[in-house]
């Protein structure tokens, strides 16, 4: 089967924020498809947010090039970038400014001066999705953080981007709003066809959730495949001082009980050991498990 | 003007190291009440050189200047342009209809001018040469409650951190389409309302969070506290502080004379 078409072409990017400081973005290539569901890994200096802020023209590479929907970052304006690629940043309190939630969801949409039918149609659509429909007219500061968190993220949705880049979305978030702005990409990517890169340090999230994985380490790209057979990969993950997650690990262990290396969560843990044990655990199997 | 935390240069020069910051403020005081005693261009611009010299002393580097005197030119536009309509004493130089403009009036406009440019550069360079810990020792010391000099002394630290939440802000409201560089000035203005908003939020988040973290380590326990830094007048300070009274009399008796009054009755 033929590739989906490329998205996000980045060709040789070099980025330095100052030119004393080490390369933040060192000859870094990528190639980002449509339709992908992309985890940008590493630890915090790594060169994740760089690159992403590369591909909507937020940053300029110093050397090398970025193309968008075969447009380079580099002669595009700020508009036509951001009707491309939607980026939401970490701390929902950077952007929220309005008096209510549906006012603050309709400013993007409006600022790419579409028609206002349309603004509604995106807007209501979006509120929807994050589940914030029934709270259009609420105030947003008062909303709780997974909230606004939502609401950040429902007003980039609404700009209809076909591209989609969420920074650390779960930062300060407990369990079940971790999962439910998980889901609510999940389904976005799956069901609208929508392009989201996400940048992370949580592998439980990744192990969960996404498809691909890009491994950064020093401005670099060390390592760009299959979620599975990069979490399930100690040597290239401890190369960044992070290791597979702990429900690969104890498969690893497992593995002379047929337990296979790359399990990723508990679930699936759960089936391999039944099928390895035998009928003897189905009395046990009990609830299914969580794998955070 | 240069704006934000980088005001102050660190030198290791005598101005910076050496004196009191009470007397530099004194000082810049001083430059003050110069600047308004006389209103001849020629006097106040070799206070204006006189300031610059200090400057130089204070081994600040020449371009540090040029900003304030820039900002200063605008006023010195504005006033060669405005108080030939004001001033009618002095030789006619040019007649625009029934207009007169007087050369006192032109050179009124131009005192005006280096009047404010000797001001801010003043303020300038006692900025550049007073670190903020100093310019908060020498305010408690003259007798501001410390609550106040630690809420001067945090703005002061506040900035930068204020200043990175305003680019990071800036950016995500750019990746949602917003464009600051377009329009005219007015809805450029009402566009930065989408950056002020989040803006305010985050600066109180900040306020509150620090003011949290002091509380938790008894901030305000005590009426007075001691300081890490002692700093106390010296000999040389109370050469300056005299030679800046006499400067003040003497100016005061210029004034009353109208030696280096261009226009009497005028400030």
């Amino acid at each position: 089967m033929a590739k989906p078409e490329v998205v996000i072409d980045v060709h040789e990017v070099s980025y330095t924020y100052a030119p004393a400081l080490p390369l933040a973005l060192d000859h870094v290539s990528l190639q980002i498809h449509k339709g992908d569901f992309l985890a940008l890994l590493g630890q915090n200096g790594a060169g994740k947010t760089t690159l992403a802020k590369t591909f909507n023209g937020l940053l300029r590479p110093v050397t090398g090039s970025v193309t968008v929907g075969g447009l380079d970052t580099r002669n595009a304006s700020i508009a036509s970038l951001a009707a491309r690629v939607g980026y939401c940043y970490q701390n929902p309190d950077h952007q929220i400014f309005n008096r209510t939630v549906y006012m603050e969801a309709a400013f993007g949409p409006r600022n790419l001066k579409l028609p206002p039918e349309e603004v509604a149609t995106r807007v209501e659509h979006a509120l929807r999705l994050v589940g914030l429909a029934d709270q259009r007219d609420a105030y947003p500061f008062l909303l709780g953080k997974g909230e606004r968190q939502k609401l950040a993220v429902a007003s980039v949705l609404a700009m209809g981007s076909p591209i989609l880049v969420v920074d650390e979305p779960t930062t300060g978030l407990d369990l079940r709003g971790i999962r439910s702005i998980m889901t609510l990409l999940k389904q976005w990517n799956e069901h609208e066809e929508r392009t989201i890169v996400i940048i992370t340090h949580d592998l439980h999230i990744v192990a969960e959730y996404i498809p691909r994985t890009v491994v950064m380490a020093q401005g670099k790209i060390i390592a760009d495949g299959p979620t599975r057979s990069i979490l399930s990969d100690g040597a290239v993950l401890a190369t960044t001082g992070l290791k597979p997650p702990q429900i690969t690990r104890v498969a690893q262990r497992l593995g002379h009980h047929g337990i296979p290396p790359d399990v990723m969560t508990v679930d699936e843990m759960l089936s391999h050991l039944r099928t390895a044990l035998g009928s003897d655990t189905r009395a046990r199997s009990g609830q299914p498990g969580r794998s955070m | 003007m240069p704006v934000g935390y980088s005001i102050y240069v660190e030198k290791p020069s005598y101005v910076h190291q050496r004196i009191d910051p009470r007397t530099k403020l004194f000082a810049l005081c001083t430059s003050f009440v110069l600047a308004l005693l006389f209103n001849n261009p020629a006097y106040l611009g070799v206070l204006l050189a006189g300031v610059i010299a200090i400057g130089l002393w204070a081994r600040l580097p020449l371009k540090s200047f040029r900003a304030y005197l820039l900002f200063a030119l605008w006023f010195l536009i504005l006033g060669v342009v405005i108080w030939p309509f004001y001033i009618s004493q002095g030789a006619v130089v040019l007649r625009l209809g029934s207009m007169q403009f007087t050369s006192d009036g032109l050179l009124f406009g131009l005192a005006m001018g280096l009047r404010v440019a000797l001001m801010v550069t003043a303020a300038g360079v006692w900025m550049m040469s007073t670190s903020p810990q100093h310019i908060t020792l020498g305010l408690l010391r003259l007798g501001l409650p410390y609550k106040a000099g630690m809420a001067l002394s945090s703005t002061i630290r506040f900035v930068p951190l204020i200043n990175a939440e305003r680019a990071t802000i800036i950016e995500a409201q750019r990746a949602r389409g917003l464009d600051l560089n377009r329009g005219n000035p007015f809805r450029r203005a009402v566009r930065y309302v989408a950056v002020i908003g989040p803006m305010l939020v985050r600066t109180l988040d900040m306020a509150q969070s620090l003011a949290l973290a002091m509380e938790a380590r008894a901030f305000g326990a005590r009426p007075g506290r001691t300081m890490i830094t002692e700093i106390r007048l010296r000999r040389v300070d109370w050469y300056i502080l005299i030679g800046c009274v006499l400067l003040i009399a003497v100016a005061v008796t210029f004034r009353v004379l109208g030696i280096g009054v261009l226009v009497r009755g005028y400030l």
